[in-house]
């Protein structure tokens, strides 16, 4: 009888319903992938500091108990990532192989001395630490003295800042742009029910029962956009991580876990705040007032 | 018997900034069949209206089924309106739904649970209005004077104190007209009180009753003769 006209019907709702459904997967997808990039701004960041050493040279005078002390207390300290010791000969032999011929041959005797590189945790790679850390090992009497690349450290710190100080800011005006995005197709889907909405309130329907439905209907197309955000998200790493497998992107799973489970969240709270407060718009409106 | 249903005293009564009716005083008690009558215009609806909660009443006093209407809160609305049944003059059905589920509606809006009783409930309004047989039908596949009868039935889900009728008989052929009459003559002889603004006179005639008419932004008896 009328279901062509019914069916017809359904199609414009499913349809109204697929645009909601993809504007908020793809803002999810984006957001997550900015939560990537997030994420692994501070790993790379990271990585590169580790690389950064601190050597320490030994004066000839130093004793192999005063050597062996202090690196076993380097081993001990929080800042040490890692350190390795080179003894004088280690280095001639180093040195000799760099520049192809053996000095020790015409010098007579070995100039260099021994020495420890000391790498850092990362979050200790700040210039203010690293002076900190050398002028305590500068002040053994045993030490020589300390030798680093204050610059690169200033720079490194400074550009990481940037960077994410940048990042940061997208993020932001990104989150604000993804909500607005998924506030206005909410808004629309309410605002062609706003009359059903003020009949409701007529036969004596409270304002929460009339929200409820509108609520759980968006929360349902939200979750439904956040799993194929992630979905997408997942696909992506997997591509990323087979190709670059040396950036370690799906190594620590907890935080990617936790990534997950944050877009997935924010996706039914944003879709749960804008129903909210697009309902609320017509159910405080007068009857009149909706025709304006 | 005498039980106030519906007392108005000096009201005035307003769309926005411009006056409708004024000095209104009207009582109704239960189980009254009330006539509201007048011309186009006249502010009928806008009576009703102020009577539902749609217009808010901010001159003179103003009771109805035990909620005052000058410090009426807007949360306490959605409970005055399940003491009445409202008909309206432009039905207000849910369009996005079938008869059924229209009803069902007001039923779990208002606090129903029982499913058997929700049932049962609507099978008992639409047979009163005498469209058990369409409850799967939406509103836009009805016409005027169905959808007219479908309004009456949901006013009469809740067995409300007062029911507010706005021409129920506005679209409806003579001979329904007198068919939704007796359903409203029916509902009255059970106890329950009625206000039915409308524009059909030869229902007045035929089934005489108190009658306030709306002129002259005043809001009078009439006696029946006088008409
Ligand atoms: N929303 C509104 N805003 C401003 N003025 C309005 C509004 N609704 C109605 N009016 C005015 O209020 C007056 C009374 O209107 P109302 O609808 O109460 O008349 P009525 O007696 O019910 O008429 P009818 O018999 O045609 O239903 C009219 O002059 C109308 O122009
Ligand atoms: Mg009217």
């Amino acid at each position: 009888m009328s279901t062509s006209f019914e069916k017809y019907q359904k199609r414009r709702l499913i349809s109204s319903y697929f645009s909601v459904v993809i504007s908020i997967a793809l803002v999810l997808f984006l957001l997550g992938m900015l939560g990537l990039l997030v994420l692994n701004t501070k790993k790379v960041a990271d990585h590169f500091k580790e690389q950064i050493a601190l050597t320490v040279y030994f004066k000839d005078s130093a004793k192999e108990v005063e050597m062996e002390e202090l690196k076993k207390s380097l081993a001990m300290a929080d800042y040490t990532k890692s350190t390795t010791f080179v003894s004088k000969e280690d280095a001639a032999e180093a040195h000799s192989k760099e520049i192809g011929e053996d000095f020790m041959e015409f010098l007579g005797y070995n100039p260099l001395q021994n020495s420890i590189d000391v790498y850092m945790n990362a979050d200790y790679v700040s210039a203010e630490q690293v002076d900190e850390i050398a002028a305590e090992l500068t002040g053994k009497n045993f030490v020589d003295e300390v030798i680093y690349d204050k610059p690169l450290i200033s720079l490194l710190n400074d550009n990481v800042k940037k960077i994410s100080f940048w990042v940061l800011i997208a993020s932001g005006i990104f989150t604000f742009i993804a909500v607005l995005l998924i506030n206005s197709s909410i808004r629309l889907s309410v605002y062609s029910k706003r009359f059903i909405i003020k009949t409701m309130q007529m036969v004596g329907a409270t304002k929460g029962f009339i929200r409820r439905p509108f609520i759980w209907q968006s929360v349902k197309l939200g979750i439904i956009g956040a799993i194929l955000a992630l979905i997408g998200m997942a696909a992506f790493l997997y591509y990323l991580d087979n190709s670059f497998p040396e950036l370690d992107l799906a190594g620590d799973i907890k935080i990617l876990a936790a990534l997950f489970i944050g877009v997935f969240l924010t996706g039914i709270l944003i879709t749960w705040l804008s129903t909210f407060f697009a309902t609320s718009r017509f159910l405080n409106l007068k009857t009149d007032e909706l025709y304006y | 018997m005498s039980e106030t249903i519906l007392d108005l005293k000096n009201a005035a009564i307003y769309q926005r900034e411009s006056l409708i009716l004024s000095e209104v005083d009207v009582t109704v008690n239960k189980g009254e069949f009330v006539y509201l009558i007048g011309k186009t215009g006249t502010g009928k609806s806008s009576f009703m209206k102020t009577l539902y909660g749609d217009l808010p009443l901010t001159e003179g006093e103003g009771t109805i089924v035990d909620y005052n209407l000058r410090t009426l809160k807007e949360k306490d609305i959605p409970y005055l309106r399940r003491k009445l049944g409202v008909v309206f003059q432009d039905f207000k059905l849910l369009t996005d739904r079938n008869i059924k589920d229209n009803l069902l509606f007001v039923l779990k809006a208002t606090g129903w649970k029982d499913q058997k009783a929700m049932d049962h409930k609507i099978d008992e309004v639409l047979d009163k209005v005498g469209m058990k047989s369409k409850g799967f039908k939406f509103p836009y596949q009805l016409s005027g004077g169905e959808q007219q009868r479908v309004a009456i039935a949901r006013a009469l889900l809740n067995d409300p104190e007062l029911i507010l009728a706005d021409e129920p008989t506005g679209n409806l052929d003579p001979q329904t007209s007198v068919e939704v009459m007796e359903v409203l003559q029916d509902i009255s002889k059970n106890g329950n009180t009625i206000l039915m603004a409308t524009h059909d006179y030869a229902l007045l005639l035929k089934y005489p009753s108190k009658t306030l008419k709306c002129d002259g932004q005043r809001v009078f008896e009439v006696v029946q003769k006088s008409v």
